[in-house]
């Protein structure tokens, strides 16, 4: 008797505190035509900005009213992705936004039906664990945008602004596999340029710091890829690479703007945006997705950090912009 | 808020659940029968899928596949067990050694890859999250089901014999069981290898279901099981004596994990706050025995 009423004020206690989470996200039920559901990968601030991007792209196409998006954050959890994932395949939404390479796979493992648009995702065929088809398209549910920066031109990049370096230290973190496969090509062309090249492994924030300092000690030159932890962790590496007079080039903008001198970037809105037309030509023009080739970033920008090429003593091009 | 879109959902988080269930009797082994916190099981949770995946990549039979993932657990066992009894490494301080080191080699396992992808379409797959609501043998749910029953046997068959009989020993009282001439340490080290051999199985399905892998896969794995091994003891605590019946009651614990949490979902919570809510739900089934000392204790009293 004891037991079913303990067992029942457990139950009502679990669900008070999640009608007290329970917030604003699912208040405007007004009355829509399309439902995107989003699930994106974890906190960041360049999947942040491509969401955004994704979201923008659609309503300005389709309108406010005639597009209900269900956005769900995994936490960087991959058993809360499988999750999330499964909500949004019974709820039966009209596509699915994959923010990044988990949700990605959870999608396409659930569903053959429902498109799949992904985003920030580098590597395709080696996210499904199938090569692309002649036409860059996957042959399946699934398409989507590609972040992988011109990488050829930032090694032309690193050739331009340090003409006298003769290693070039390349730090990333083991975990990602984006920053392993940007590393494993930007090898490819720093070989070609004759500049020598050491990878520098870190495995989470707690090594970032002693991993940045021995590369510095041994490469003339940093070169970070589109690293989540990495950009994460800008100000430590900021307080090694600057004392010790080591240049950073990164793959990306907010790592630049962090603890880098220069940067070839493509914007993670932009990316969105252009994952959010894709999107609009499924929904609205019947567009067949498992046509649709992978689409990559347009026009990337150089970029510099003024104050950190100031501090090292670092003269930039004029067609740099600074952030 | 519509129901039917729970309801919908439902059969996903059911096979979830019993995944993870399948890792939560890994845990159960243990932290209840052997009295040992073993935090290996976040690396060897990716260890069993990396295995499986690279190997069924590489055109290996799947079942083949799956014995080595498993097999791949159990070393992963045998090293923390070598860290805690050989070299006296306190057991949690043994796990948290060998979780740190599995990260490298999960991810030479993955030939450095720090995700892979495995896809139903192109490979041979025992379970997908694709067959959720399918009704038939490729269903997730209907080879969960199979599969922790057939676990569940061999684990009640094992525990009853003379060398199981000793890991519970073991368990419960350590000098004890050493007076009666049992050698507790390899008691340990078969313990710690069946929990991590199950875990990683617990992994290999998981990583088909899902169709990927991942080297970050397992990290915070061992709050699910400990989550289900509670939830289950709080629940089923009084009516299941059995040890077979614990067992089965440790996966429905998982279940009812996902369960809450898909509840949790569909109640529209914004899911940036999911952690602190698990993390929330244990911290209430923990404290549930506790109140209910508290309460009885006070009525008598009264």
């Amino acid at each position: 008797m004891k037991k079913t009423l303990i067992i029942c004020l457990a139950l009502i206690m679990c669900l008070t505190c999640s009608t007290v989470f329970a917030g604003g996200s699912s208040e405007k039920a007004a009355k829509t035509t399309y439902n995107v559901g989003i699930c994106q990968f974890v906190q960041h601030v360049a999947l942040d900005a491509a969401t955004q991007g994704f979201e923008d792209a659609i309503i300005e196409a389709l309108g406010k009213d005639n597009v209900k998006f269900n956005y769900q954050n995994a936490s960087a959890d991959m058993a809360t992705v499988t999750t999330i994932i499964n909500s949004l395949v019974s709820d039966k939404v009209d596509l699915i936004l994959a923010n990044a390479t988990p949700p990605l796979q959870s999608a396409a493992s659930a569903t053959d039906t429902i498109p799949i648009l992904g985003t920030s995702i580098t590597d395709y065929a080696t996210a499904l664990g199938m090569p692309l088809d002649g036409t860059g398209a996957t042959g399946i549910n699934v398409s989507g945008a590609c972040d992988l920066a011109p990488l050829d031109k930032q090694a032309d990049m690193i050739k331009e602004l340090f003409p006298n370096a003769k290693t070039v230290g390349l730090l990333y973190c083991s975990a990602e596999a984006n920053s392993i496969y940007q590393i494993t090509e930007m090898e490819k062309y720093l070989d070609k340029l004759g500049i020598k090249h050491t990878r520098y492994a870190f495995t989470d924030s707690n090594d970032v710091a002693s991993v940045t300092q021995s590369a510095c000690s041994a490469c003339d030159v940093i070169y970070i890829p589109t690293d989540n932890t990495a950009a994460s962790c800008t100000e430590a590496i900021r307080n090694v690479v600057e004392p010790a007079k080591v240049p950073v080039v990164a793959g990306e903008e907010g790592i630049c703007s962090g603890c880098g001198v220069a940067t070839l970037t493509i914007s993670y809105y932009d990316l969105g945006y252009t994952t959010g037309k894709m999107a609009v030509q499924i929904l609205a023009n019947g567009a067949d997705v498992s046509k649709m080739p992978i689409e990559y970033a347009a026009n990337p920008i150089k970029k510099y950090n003024a104050e950190l090429c100031k501090s090292l003593g670092i003269s930039i091009p004029s067609d740099y912009t600074a952030i | 808020m519509n129901i039917g879109s729970l309801i919908s959902a439902l059969p996903g988080a059911v096979a979830q659940g019993l995944i993870w269930g399948i890792m939560a009797i890994g845990v159960y082994l243990t932290y209840k029968v052997l009295d040992i916190a073993d935090l290996t099981v976040d690396g060897t949770m990716a260890t069993g899928g990396a295995v499986c995946v690279m190997m069924l990549l590489n055109g290996a039979n799947l079942w083949l596949a799956i014995l080595c993932a498993v097999l791949a657990g159990m070393i992963a066992g045998l090293v923390t067990g070598i860290f805690h009894t050989a070299m006296g490494i306190p057991a949690i301080l043994a796990g948290i050694l060998t979780q740190l080191s599995l990260y490298s080699v999960n991810l030479a396992i993955m030939g450095f890859k720090a995700n892979q992808g495995i896809n139903f379409r192109t490979t041979r797959i025992l379970i997908s999250s694709r067959n959720v609501k399918v009704i038939g043998f490729e269903n997730p749910i209907f080879i969960m089901i199979i599969v922790t029953a057939l676990l569940i046997g061999v684990l009640y068959w094992f525990f009853g014999t003379e060398l199981g009989a000793s890991l519970r020993a073991t368990g419960s009282n350590e000098h004890m069981a050493r007076a009666q001439g049992i050698n507790v340490n390899v008691s340990k080290i078969i313990g710690l290898m069946i929990s991590n051999g199950i875990v990683a199985l617990s992994s290999a399905l998981y990583s088909q279901y899902q169709g990927a892998v991942d080297v970050n896969m397992g990290r915070g794995g061992i709050v699910i099981g400990l989550a289900a091994v509670i939830i289950s003891s709080v629940i089923f605590g009084k009516i299941f004596h059995n040890f077979a019946l614990k067992l089965m009651g440790v996966s429905l614990g998982a279940v009812i994990y996902y369960i809450v949490i898909q509840i949790v979902l569909w109640m529209g919570l914004n899911t940036n706050m999911l952690k602190l809510l698990s993390a929330l739900v244990v911290a209430v089934f923990l404290a549930i025995p506790y109140w209910k000392g508290k309460f009885t204790k006070g009525a008598r009293h009264a």
